[in-house]
């Protein structure tokens, strides 16, 4: 079975679902801290002037009739609620002087 | 009602403060530092509190179904807690320990069962503790199976959260008292459908951890970043309570935003659908304990159950806190975040953004903690000097004292730590 790919009309994100399309918190906040501010920033400002557009495509699905390559789309939107803070408020991937994020555990699969 | 407006700045000065003037008993005197510190203290406490107290192990949904169920090891009392749905549907709560030879029955932390089956020698049990089955029962000697149960822990609820109690002195809505009439009828379950977690252990005495969320005194510094001037502003610099409510051994208090807030530019994009600070879908009036001071810039109350459990009320879900004492310099903390059930993909796309704003917060919170504990033990400092808005943390001290039996001005014993101990062990 092929991999689901994004919804027609993000087709040109493709490349950002490829690396931040991430099912799971633990994934989306480890590739937040493996990756540098730019590489963040770059994320942010790639994704965030479509995000109006996501919420309004993503706004007519209950969560129990997503499609597959809306469930990437979903995936994909929760990468820049992940690393929107370290954006938009750090200037750097972990929160400064902060409690060492890799150790507040997220339940199981969340 | 109460006083309906945050006192600005003028809650400074030892005798001045508003909120230490309604409740005098408390005095203005610094609080010793001492019990934070103290293992012998913390054996009192693990004696004097913590197997007497009502403990919340979160909400009935855990285990929704027949069958379902949760394990919680409690080192602080020195057992691990096995809680179940039985078919019938009540709710039981054990010693996760077996009749034969003491070993935990179920190794597992969580899932749903018909019966319980110790590996070590295949003993079973029923739902709801009774002994089901022992293998080469004819090899034992006088086994009365029907007194070989599980052995049972005093269980209840209150409005969906599970309490246990490890030797009950009263009923569970008796130690919640006058505190929960305020937050009765609340839609917990509805506000409440999806519950996201964390959990941590931290190098630090519980009581720093409970002391950091009775104060908004520190928003201003802490959380300059992530919160910027979400609580503060030009009216409200130091982000003092609207309210704050002392009860025998609970605590509410709430906490205004600043009007003049600007959202960031994710978070204007994202509170179009859900957040924590949009209303939830009330189907009536919430109750009086929620925005008790019917503030329109009221944000967040906090509710303080004695000793270690928190529930954060906003308008948009809730939060709660467990600080569950491990030693006397390390605590475990599980975090747990509640919103209704999101009615479509971005929604929950507007939920998830709340809570990850909300989790690098309390990594700020957090950062305090095992600093402070890296020398708050070297005797440099005896006391805390605590200011108006710090309130609760004089009232958690004195309660704390008081339901171990203690005198609360330990001042006057501080000479040698073995001679203050010997004298409170007696006492």
């Amino acid at each position: 079975m092929p991999e689901p790919r994004l919804p027609d009309r993000f087709h040109d994100l493709e490349p950002l679902a490829a690396v931040w399309a991430l099912s799971t918190e633990a994934e989306r906040h480890a590739r937040r801290l493996a990756s540098g501010i730019e590489e963040l920033r770059a994320f942010y400002d790639a994704l965030f002037p479509r995000i109006g557009d996501i919420l309004a495509y993503l706004s007519e699905f209950p969560l129990e009739s997503l499609t597959p390559e809306a469930q990437r789309l979903l995936h994909l939107a929760f990468s820049l609620a992940e690393v929107g803070p370290a954006v938009e408020l750090f200037g750097q991937p972990e929160v400064p002087d902060g409690y060492d994020s890799r150790r507040f555990i997220p339940a199981d699969g969340q | 009602m109460e006083s309906t407006k945050p006192d600005g700045n003028n809650g400074g000065g030892l005798n001045g403060g508003t909120w230490h003037s309604r409740y005098p008993e408390l005095g203005t005197a610094p609080v010793p530092i001492e019990p934070y510190v103290s293992p012998e203290f913390f054996e009192l406490e693990r004696e004097r509190v913590f197997r007497r107290v009502w403990l919340c192990l979160g909400r009935e949904e855990r285990i929704a179904k027949p069958g379902d169920f949760f394990v919680k090891d409690l080192a602080i009392a020195k057992t691990s807690v096995l809680v179940t749905r039985s078919e019938d549907g009540k709710i039981h709560a054990f010693h996760n320990a077996c009749s034969h030879r003491s070993n935990k029955v179920e190794w597992q932390t969580k899932g749903s069962c018909a019966a319980f089956t110790c590996p070590f020698h295949g003993w079973s049990y029923r739902l709801d503790g009774r002994l089901l089955a022992v293998p080469d029962e004819k090899s034992f000697f006088d086994l009365a199976k029907d007194q070989l149960g599980l052995t049972p822990i005093a269980v209840d609820t209150w409005e969906g959260f599970i309490f246990i109690n490890l030797s009950p002195e009263q009923t569970l809505r008796e130690y919640l008292g006058e505190w929960a009439d305020g937050l009765q009828g609340y839609p917990f379950a509805q506000n409440g459908a999806v519950c996201y977690e964390w959990s941590t252990e931290l190098r630090c005495n519980w009581k720093l951890l409970r002391d950091a969320f009775k104060e908004a005194y520190h928003v201003a510094f802490l959380h300059r970043r992530s919160a910027r001037d979400s609580y503060t502003g030009r009216g409200n610099p130091f982000s003092h309570a609207l309210y704050f409510k002392l009860f025998p051994l609970h605590q509410r208090w709430s906490l205004p935003a600043n009007p003049q807030y600007a959202p960031s530019p994710l978070e204007a994009e994202a509170y179009r659908y859900a957040s924590f600070v949009l209303k939830s879908d009330f189907t009536r009036e919430p109750p009086a304990g929620v925005n008790p001071t019917e503030s329109p810039s009221w944000v967040l109350d906090i509710n303080a159950i004695f000793p270690n459990y928190t529930i954060d009320m906003l308008e948009g879900g809730y939060f709660t806190y467990n600080f569950w004492p491990l030693s006397v310099d390390r605590t475990l903390w599980e975090v747990r975040t509640y919103f209704p059930r999101p009615a479509n993909a971005a929604e929950r796309f507007s939920q998830e953004h709340a809570r990850i704003s909300f989790r690098d917060l309390i990594m700020e919170d957090a950062s305090t903690m095992e600093r402070t504990q890296s020398v708050i033990a070297s005797g440099a400092k005896t006391h805390f000097m605590l200011q108006d808005q710090e309130l609760l943390l004089r009232h958690d001290n004195k309660i704390l004292a008081e339901y171990m039996g203690l005198p609360n001005d330990r001042t006057k014993n501080r000479k040698k730590r073995g001679g203050t101990h010997a004298r409170a062990a007696s006492a």
